[in-house]
């Protein structure tokens, strides 16, 4: 076993280890403003993964589209995190720019 | 079976508990779970196609990729509306 595949063994259970523990996140969170924040741990676990895949194959055609694949996810996380936050703020207020909730804890979105 | 199908059979499992969550609980937690399943299939994806050494497998998750994120936005903003 070569040093590229031991390394690519270390990150790939990083980062499956981070897309697990976001699941675990999304499963046990309270409610929906809670669970939002573990889109963008996933996406870092694929990341992980795609850079595994890249130490593994090198610059090949299989390691650049693994390496796209997750930096677009790490990019879009925090895009689509801030938008569905919104979304939801509007949803249950009407307007994204009041708070959250104002002293008293919130329901289950 | 190497490292990598190994890795995508027990993110294909992570998947059940995503669905789940999408199955019963309210439509934001629902949109939640489905935006973390998205990014697990898109992974998934990347991992059959490096255990396999089937490069269009990995041309499936970049696709999959930035679908998933298109769909995520077009139901949080169908969400804004009370849909």
């Amino acid at each position: 076993m070569n040093w590229r595949a031991i390394v690519a063994v270390i990150l790939l259970i990083a980062g499956g280890s981070l897309e697990l523990l976001s699941v675990l996140g999304i499963c046990v969170m309270r409610n929906a403003y809670d669970r939002l924040h573990y889109v963008g741990l996933a996406g870092f676990g694929a990341l992980l993964i795609g850079v595994a895949i890249l130490v593994r194959e090198s610059f090949s055609l299989i390691g650049d589209k693994a390496l796209l694949v997750g930096v677009m996810l790490v990019l879009s996380g925090p895009v689509l995190v801030h938008a569905t936050m919104r979304s939801f703020l509007i949803r249950e207020f009407g307007d994204w720019r009041k708070k959250l909730h104002d002293g008293e804890p919130p329901e289950d979105a | 079976m190497n490292e990598w199908e190994i890795t995508a059979v027990v993110l294909g499992f992570a998947l059940v508990p995503c669905l789940t969550v999408c199955v019963l609980a309210t439509p934001p937690s629902a949109l939640t779970s489905l935006q973390v399943a998205g990014v697990l299939l898109s992974t998934i994806l990347m991992l059959l196609a490096e255990g396999f050494h089937r490069q269009p497998f990995i041309d499936l998750a970049v696709v999959l990729a930035p679908l998933a994120f298109l769909g995520s936005l077009t139901f949080a903003r169908l969400m804004e509306r009370n849909l």
